[in-house]
């Protein structure tokens, strides 16, 4: 009886890891954990449809940049310019706006912004040879001063929202109860798991952040990949910051300010090795989620703000230990 | 009429900044044959074979392959005049399925660029037919020994029409019974008329399957000797002079 009990679990667990893999039902594992958590010691507050609402918004506005640094972070690069880069599209977005330029041609220029800045931190990467963590780290300095430059720290406050109103609901309005951020949330995941993990680019993207030489040897240009990668990831961050921006109708001059370690964090959590090759959209999205969850689970219990960055490291820091041990037992990759 | 070599490597010059790494060194492989490429840490061995793999262009000197006058200046371009470089530790991404992996750089695609993924199970069938018992298309790279990851290897360049396949340390770091099994799939390149250079530090692995031997030091060639002419004892003293 009890080895048709053992045998029985063991036919639902090889079942389940065909869907999802043990570092995913970790994380997933966690994820409903602290929602169930936050819901009950927040006396249902945490699990009402407002809230969920509001961190919908945040987490789909964040999420966009989250995918773009976990794509690149496969490929075996960092890029911690993001809060600058989405700076930078947001300033381009809004002074575009207040000229009176179509809005969704606005809307296209400034992430191609974002594009270019992404493709100058990929070809300094790539073509010089350059840890990208430097290159980004000057990135992430130079961009911020410049939008500073620009703006004097001053806000710049648009009326697009009430020019425009189609083209505030495609990006701000709600869908019946969705919010427009989600359902573009929801697009660049369809759009980048499918790159990703169903698509020759993501084959790639694996190659040259598993090994690069092996990558190189079989015909890949890496240094290519990379540079698409980061020019996703640029394009990404300008349209989190236009996002951003078009909800609280003008551009302020700290947007994105901290974004990259968020995004970061996200990417560990959801188990993309800082290595490169190892990741995946489903998990990116639910460390995605892990961060979310702590940031507004820690304010509607009324815990100092300061707590949610304490446990945030501790948080990274531990996912980290914990897949090192499991890689060390052999139940990781 | 004779028959052209199938690669042809005419006086070839590599610096890197003050070291003069290649010094005129000519060489030939012809199909079907298993050229031993021997020589000391800094010979100049992975250098020369760099520039046959795309990785460098040579300062000077020329390049031929089935008779053709070429210039590689890429391991993608490498890969289009048929020659495959297998590296003993960067051959496969460990962390990716061996169906990846086996059409890396050459995905099988649908419509849009989009995996076929059918046709990359059908990696199977010369993995199978190269003896390896691997069990499924799906499983990582990292769960195969050594020698199954040599063999794979080997196979994925037979199955893309190799033409010459060059072996950096293919038996380096591995147990008796898998360099037995990884000598045998290089034979394997042979009886397929593909020709084989093969880069080593242990004689007695390439002296087995080797028909030539070409020894190089301070980046020149000092001494090319066929098999038939040399034990394993006088190779290993020419090595030592």
């Amino acid at each position: 009886m009890k080895e048709r009990n053992l045998g029985k679990r063991h036919e639902v667990w090889q079942h389940f890891s065909r869907v999802a893999s043990f570092r995913e039902t970790i994380v997933f594992g966690i994820t409903i954990g602290l929602f169930v958590l936050f819901s009950v010691l927040s006396g249902g507050k945490f699990a009402s449809s407002d809230v969920i609402g509001i961190m919908a918004i945040a987490a789909s506005e964040l999420g966009v940049v989250v995918l773009g640094v976990a794509l690149l972070m496969i490929s075996g690069e960092f890029d911690l310019s993001v809060g600058s880069v989405s700076a930078v599209g947001a300033l381009a977005g809004a002074m575009l706006y207040q000229l009176g330029l179509n809005p969704f041609l606005a809307t296209a220029i400034a992430i191609g912004c974002g594009i270019c800045v992404g493709a100058v931190n990929g070809l300094l990467t790539v073509k010089f040879g350059i840890p990208s963590f430097i290159v980004t780290l000057g990135a992430l300095m130079s961009w911020r001063g410049l939008v500073t430059l620009v703006t004097g720290g001053q806000p710049l406050i648009f009326r697009v929202g009430e020019t425009h109103p189609a083209f505030f609901s495609v990006f701000q309005g709600n869908f019946g109860k969705v919010s427009a951020p989600l359902i573009w949330f929801i697009v660049v995941v369809i759009i980048l798991g499918l790159l990703l993990h169903f698509h020759r680019f993501g084959n790639h993207v694996f190659a040259t952040g598993g090994n690069k030489e092996a990558a190189r040897s079989m015909g890949i240009n890496t240094n290519k990949t990379k540079l698409i990668c980061f020019m996703i990831v640029g394009g990404l961050a300008a349209f989190s910051g236009i996002l951003q921006s078009i909800r609280s109708r003008g551009f302020y001059a700290a947007q994105g300010d901290g974004m990259e370690l968020i995004a970061i964090a996200a990417t560990v959590v959801g188990g993309t090795s800082l290595f490169g090759g190892v990741g995946n959209i489903v998990g990116v999205t639910l460390g995605l989620l892990i961060i979310i969850f702590l940031q507004y689970g820690l304010i509607m219990i009324r815990v100092p703000g300061f707590w949610y960055k304490i446990v945030l490291g501790i948080i990274i820091i531990a996912v980290v230990i914990m897949d090192k041990i499991l890689k060390q037992r052999g139940k990781l990759t | 009429m004779k028959e052209l070599p199938l690669a042809e490597m005419r006086n070839i010059h590599k610096w890197y900044g003050k070291v003069h790494a290649v010094d005129g060194v000519s060489l030939t492989v012809n199909k079907g044959e298993i050229l031993g490429l021997l020589g000391d840490n800094g010979a100049g061995k992975t250098s020369l074979i760099k520039v046959l793999s795309g990785y460098h262009c040579p300062d000077d000197g020329e390049v031929f392959i089935e008779g053709k006058k070429v210039r590689i200046n890429s391991p993608a371009e490498a890969s289009a005049l048929g020659i495959e470089t297998v590296y003993q530790e960067q051959a496969l991404v460990d962390l990716m399925s061996v169906a990846r992996n086996f059409c890396m750089g050459r995905e099988p695609v649908k419509w849009g660029g989009f995996l076929d993924k059918q046709k990359m199970n059908e990696c199977m069938i010369p993995l199978r037919a190269m003896g390896l018992s691997i069990k499924s298309p799906d499983i990582l790279v990292k769960s195969l020994s050594g020698g199954e990851k040599q063999g794979a290897a080997i196979a994925r360049a037979m199955h893309f029409k190799a033409k010459l396949v060059i072996l950096d340390e293919p038996t380096r770091a591995l147990a008796v019974k898998e360099v037995s099994k990884t000598l045998d799939f290089v034979e394997r390149l042979k009886e397929a008329n593909i020709g084989v250079i093969f880069i080593t530090h242990t004689l007695h692995h390439v002296h087995s399957i080797a028909d030539r031997f070409a020894v190089m030091d301070k980046g020149k060639i000092v001494k090319e000797i066929k098999r038939d002419e040399v034990s394993l004892d006088e190779l290993t003293e020419v090595l030592m002079e």
